[in-house]
């Protein structure tokens, strides 16, 4: 079944609710869709392909990035859901809907997995309620709300998810999101205390010290066209929202260096840290 | 030039299909694919039909949608123009196939006007049909009552036989909500047409209490756009676009009038029609709101 957080629905983000229609705008560049437009998905327009184009100039291999990216969310949703028995996962950063999403991989271990996607743009949402449907067995919901907001996250989560039971949180490139104002360490503390010991938390941030040149001049490019600024973060930065977690064999790396599963996986290119960690 | 040249140019880069040409825009999404796989090789025709033992007119007449598609010439110019995965390759190649079979629907030839034809040519390919309708239930929902109503409102003079077959043709349609590998259909829909009561009272709630059913449908997701949301982006008139699971096949958008239909596969094209369908989307009640609001429009009716 398919079911939805308690208030979940458009036009119900903060004062914009009730009658007024979600706002959205396709004359700028939306993250959600630079990055479909990088998978080479057919959900962008001009100005994406545009801010996605320049990005691309900036740093070439940012194609191979976003590959290596949902690679390791396979292979690490795969892990939690075989080796760690992990039957509730968290998702949060939805993104449009591509191969491979975070139900499909668990419920293929485990068809009673349940999930819970989180995004704060409504059309991301609309495509999530749409297309990411669960086997019927488990369940998958969807909530709209933001990262810096992790108490509304938890509070609807908690509709879907039972927080008595070990549960994954995967932030894949989204904490890039969050500048250092927004306390990222914060959200991602606060998020972590809501699970029981047994949970997990499965990351990924674009780095600032591998290509980290061409990484900076993106992350400038990205800044003028996007309305979702970035903040790429270094490997000691990033190791840090992992502070009393237990990392997992290999620890905290590449993306690529995280138990690919091909040659062709462990040699793509790609300027992401990644980690997947217990909670003790 | 051919006498199935289009006369009247239609606005945007639209396709028309040759008239009872068979699955026709598959071939010529097909051909604009190879084209422009062609262009970006930087292969001229004739380059391409020495290839595969043809003329610079045969591969423009491919380019076209003019002609039918041999799976070994497609393969060689693959081959040709750099394009070894093997995910593009097989996609290309089995669309190749589809252009050429004869569709289920040909037996119906005589009712079918070609512009439609090759919809359903479309509609059996795609991975992913979106679709937005303002006054009546979409087709591939409707009950038998209510496909019936609708062909006598656009048939009024024809006999009942005909009738009859019409209304076969849209049951036999639906086939593809059930098949194992059928595309997904994504489908928002005005509270106009739950409103108006085709076929009277019966036959619509009859068709509203199937809507339900259709909806719960696993690759089905249905929402409606209720009254109460006020206007909204879809107020220029019922579309579809329709998605491809072949990485670089253009979408098309599909607008249908009274006498003929636009297909529109030109991105800037497409992407107007995209927008508007996203936010149709975001604006209409969610699938279970839609369920819920469906469930309190059939205790008014």
């Amino acid at each position: 079944m398919t079911s939805e957080g308690p208030s979940a629905g458009p036009g119900t983000r903060g004062a914009a609710s009730g009658e007024t229609a979600p706002a959205f705008d396709t004359s700028v560049a939306h993250v959600a869709r630079v990055y479909d437009y990088w998978l080479g998905g057919k959900d962008n327009f001009a100005a994406d392909r545009a801010a996605g184009d320049q990005a691309i100039a900036a740093y070439p291999d940012i194609v191979f990035s976003v590959r290596a990216n949902r690679a390791f969310l396979a292979r690490a949703v795969r892990y939690l859901a075989a080796e760690a028995g992990i039957r509730q996962f968290l998702d949060i950063g939805t993104g449009i809907p591509t191969a491979n999403n975070t139900h499909e991989v668990a419920q293929d271990v485990a068809p009673p997995s349940r999930i819970v996607y989180v995004d704060n743009d409504p059309v991301v949402l609309a495509h999530a309620r749409a297309l990411l449907t669960s086997m019927p067995e488990g369940s998958t919901s969807c909530i709209d709300a933001d990262l810096r907001d992790a108490d509304t996250i938890l509070r609807q989560a908690a509709a879907a998810l039972d927080f008595a039971k070990p549960i994954a949180v995967l932030l894949m490139v989204i904490l890039q999101h969050l500048d250092d104002d927004d306390d990222p360490y914060a959200v991602v503390a606060s998020l972590m205390a809501a699970v029981p010991s047994g949970s997990y938390l499965a990351m990924t941030h674009p780095a600032s010290d591998i290509a980290a040149e061409e990484m900076r001049e993106m992350a400038q490019r990205l800044n003028k066209l996007m309305a979702e600024k970035v903040t790429f973060r270094g490997r000691a930065e990033v190791t840090r929202f992992f502070d009393g977690l237990e990392l997992v064999e290999p620890g905290m790396v590449r993306v690529q260096e995280w138990r690919p599963n091909t040659e062709a996986e462990a040699t793509s290119p790609a300027a992401l840290w990644c980690g997947v960690a217990r909670k003790p | 030039m051919s006498t199935d040249e289009p006369r009247n140019p239609l606005p945007g880069d639209s396709i028309l299909p040759e008239p009872s040409a068979g699955p026709g825009v598959l071939r010529l999404l097909l051909g604009t694919q190879l084209r422009r796989l062609r262009e970006t090789a930087g292969i001229t025709p004739e380059q391409a039909g020495y290839e595969i033992r043809a003329s610079r007119s045969k591969i423009s007449r491919m380019e076209h949608g003019r002609v039918g598609f041999k799976q070994r010439d497609v393969a060689d110019l693959l081959t040709l123009y750099g394009v070894s995965d093997d995910l593009s390759r097989s996609g290309i190649l089995s669309l190749a196939l589809q252009a050429n079979a004869q569709g289920w629907w040909s037996k119906y030839g005589d009712i079918l006007p070609g512009w439609f034809e090759a919809y359903l040519g479309l509609e059996a390919a795609a991975t992913l049909i979106r679709s937005f309708d303002l006054q009546f239930v979409h087709g591939l929902f409707q009950t038998q009552g209510y496909a019936r109503a609708v062909t006598v409102l656009g048939h009024r003079s024809a006999p009942a036989d005909e009738i009859d077959r019409r209304v076969s043709l849209r049951m036999k349609r639906q086939d593809l909500l059930q098949a194992s590998n059928g595309p997904l259909v994504w489908s928002v829909m005005d509270e106009a047409a739950l409103r108006r009561p085709v076929g009277g009272h019966q036959v619509m709630l009859k068709q509203l209490k199937h809507l339900v059913d259709v909806a719960a449908l696993p690759r089905v997701t249905v929402q409606i756009v209720p009254f109460r949301r006020g206007g909204h982006a879809g107020a220029g008139g019922s579309f579809t676009v329709l998605r491809f699971g072949q990485p670089d096949l253009p979408d098309v958008a599909y607008i249908e009038q009274l006498t003929s239909a636009l297909y529109l596969e030109r991105r800037a094209d497409v992407d107007q029609y995209l927008e508007v369908m996203n936010r149709l989307s975001a604006e209409a009640l969610t699938p279970i709101g839609t369920i819920r609001f469906l469930k309190e429009v059939i205790r008014d009716t």
